[in-house]
């Protein structure tokens, strides 16, 4: 049988650019095998944010929502659902989002996080770690190579900034002086446990994990991770959650394991957190296709969808979960009691490409 | 169509190294086939794009790990068909998707009313006759890569045959 599907060219040269897209991301890489697989997601990763604009992304769109159980998308984030404010960057700069939706460019900074109460934002550039307040007013610069990733934690009168530059994990005071180095630090961000003392986790290599006394230098805890570890955070209660996308731990106090998840050679986790303040984790767990928000403690389902979902982000009073849609271009919000799912749509159009959810926090 | 044993076997160990070239001829051999044989069983062009993506996805992922010695191409299509089939099997649990995209318009009547009529076949008949009549598998090879018992396709294959033979 000759045949030929329709829109066969256009089809293969779409894919192409998706495909070349991915394959231009991966590095050749030796064995073993577990190193392999962060690589790969990355650059699976950057394919689908590729796909986002491709005819192939938004036709499976419709269907998906059906899938996931959108019950309405909105045209535009017209306010958050529960009192708070967002942190957004993406590469036209660093986005605060207003519980009433209204938005304010900050400027074009690559990372940002905001202060414990909310009130400034730690922000990186180039070269530079800035404090700014919500209008954008720059209130202090510190020159420094590459930052990234800062966590800012203290009471209302005296607090610290964490960040890295030059392959170490850094502290700095909230006014911007005495910045001092502790120690190396592979490219992940650190968190702050919070609660009285200052004590942070921050990834001294890829697969190995301190929690150190930032006041003495005295190390707390070495943990190793089986794998390269993603993302370091803390419950209110003290319960560190490391994640990995095949072997994603938490530990309490004392360092012991009190929940883990091993998925299989065939999914992965995209992203996981704290429900608000409980010690519930919610994963987002990829399937080929398909997505599933799922509790690590219980194994409850909040939803399984076919979309392919990337970040999940809880609200202040862990009432909702935000989820990253970037297929679909979309960002959806979870209520998970009484449950209720909206979508916000033209993520892209509203914030720019790669747009990222760096923080949810407490109302300004 | 997919190039030689040889040519593909040099294409996957220089995609391997990182010439993109290389990786692009690997594609553009492949795609047609893998394209063409979701759409069959999907019978939705876009989906069927999306499952052919995800299939080169997957073999971008793979590809530092994938053994040299097995042809590339019936890898591919394991991952699209099987694809394929779960993608058809949820619509049909879906009735609000029942909309199926019209053949391409070069297609001549017969070929229309085949496609047609293969479509109202079960995902699982639709994939075995794709293989072997599309994509030119043996019953043994479309055993192996829908890891079924050879006598399941031989089945599978007498009954999409000769329910496609009464409606035509």
């Amino acid at each position: 049988m000759r045949f030929r599907a329709p829109r066969e060219h256009e089809a293969e040269e779409r894919a192409w650019q998706v495909v070349s897209a991915a394959y231009a991301e991966r590095e050749p890489v030796a064995w073993p095998r577990r190193h392999v697989r962060p690589l790969v997601a990355g650059a699976l990763v950057a394919a689908v944010v590729a796909a986002i604009l491709s005819p192939p992304g938004r036709s499976v769109v419709h269907s998906l929502r059906k899938a996931v159980g959108v019950q309405r998308a909105e045209q535009a984030l017209f306010s958050l659902p529960t009192p708070g404010q967002l942190l957004v960057t993406s590469r036209t700069g660093t986005w605060l989002v207003r519980q009433d939706g209204s938005k304010r460019l900050l400027g074009r900074y690559r990372d940002a996080a905001f202060s414990p109460h909310g009130l400034f934002i730690a922000a990186t550039r180039a070269n530079q770690l800035v404090a700014l307040d919500p209008k954008g007013n720059v209130r202090w610069t510190l020159a420094r190579p590459g930052p990234r990733f800062p966590a800012w934690t203290g009471t209302s009168t005296d607090t610290r900034i964490a960040y890295l530059s030059g392959g170490r994990l850094r502290i700095v005071a909230g006014d911007g002086t005495g910045d001092r180095a502790l120690g190396r630090a592979a490219l992940v961000a650190p968190a702050w446990r919070p609660g009285p003392g200052r004590v942070i986790a921050f990834a001294a290599t890829p697969e190995s994990v301190i929690v150190l006394n930032a006041d003495d230098g005295t190390v707390l805890r070495r943990l190793r991770s089986s794998e390269p570890v993603r993302k370091l955070r803390w419950s209110s209660e003290g319960l560190l959650l490391v994640f990995a996308p095949h072997a994603t731990r938490v530990y309490d106090r004392r360092g012991r394991v009190v929940e883990e998840d091993d998925s299989s050679e065939a999914t992965f986790d995209r992203d996981a957190a704290f429900i608000g303040k409980t010690p519930e984790v919610a994963a987002i767990r990829a399937a080929g296709l398909g997505s599933s928000i799922f509790s690590l403690a219980s194994g409850r389902a909040f939803f399984n969808g076919s979309g392919v979902l990337s970040q999940l982000v809880s609200s202040p009073d862990g009432r909702w979960l935000l989820l990253a849609w970037p297929t679909a271009n979309q960002w959806v919000f979870v209520r998970l009691q009484p449950r209720k799912i909206v979508g916000v749509s033209r993520v892209t159009q509203q914030f720019g490409r790669s747009a990222t959810i760096q923080g949810w926090c407490c109302a300004g | 169509m997919a190039g030689s044993g040889r040519d593909e076997r040099a294409w996957v160990r220089r995609a391997q190294a990182g010439s993109a070239s290389d990786f692009e001829a690997l594609f553009r051999a492949h795609w047609g086939p893998a394209y063409r044989a979701a759409y069959l069983v999907v019978r939705d062009a876009a989906a069927a794009e999306d499952i052919a993506q995800e299939g080169f996805l997957a073999a971008v992922r793979a590809l530092d790990r994938f053994d040299r010695r097995r042809p590339f191409g019936p890898w591919l299509h394991r991952i699209v068909v099987n694809r394929a089939i779960d993608w058809a099997r949820a619509r049909a649990l879906r009735p609000e998707a029942e909309q199926v995209d019209a053949a391409a318009p070069e297609q001549p009547e017969r070929d229309e009313q085949l496609l047609r009529e293969l479509s109202k076949l079960s995902p699982e008949h639709r994939a075995v006759i794709v293989l072997r009549y599309l994509l030119d598998y043996t019953p043994g090879e479309i055993a192996e890569l829908l890891e079924l018992p050879r006598g399941t396709v031989n089945s599978r294959l007498r009954r999409g045959l000769d329910s496609l033979k009464e409606r035509l």
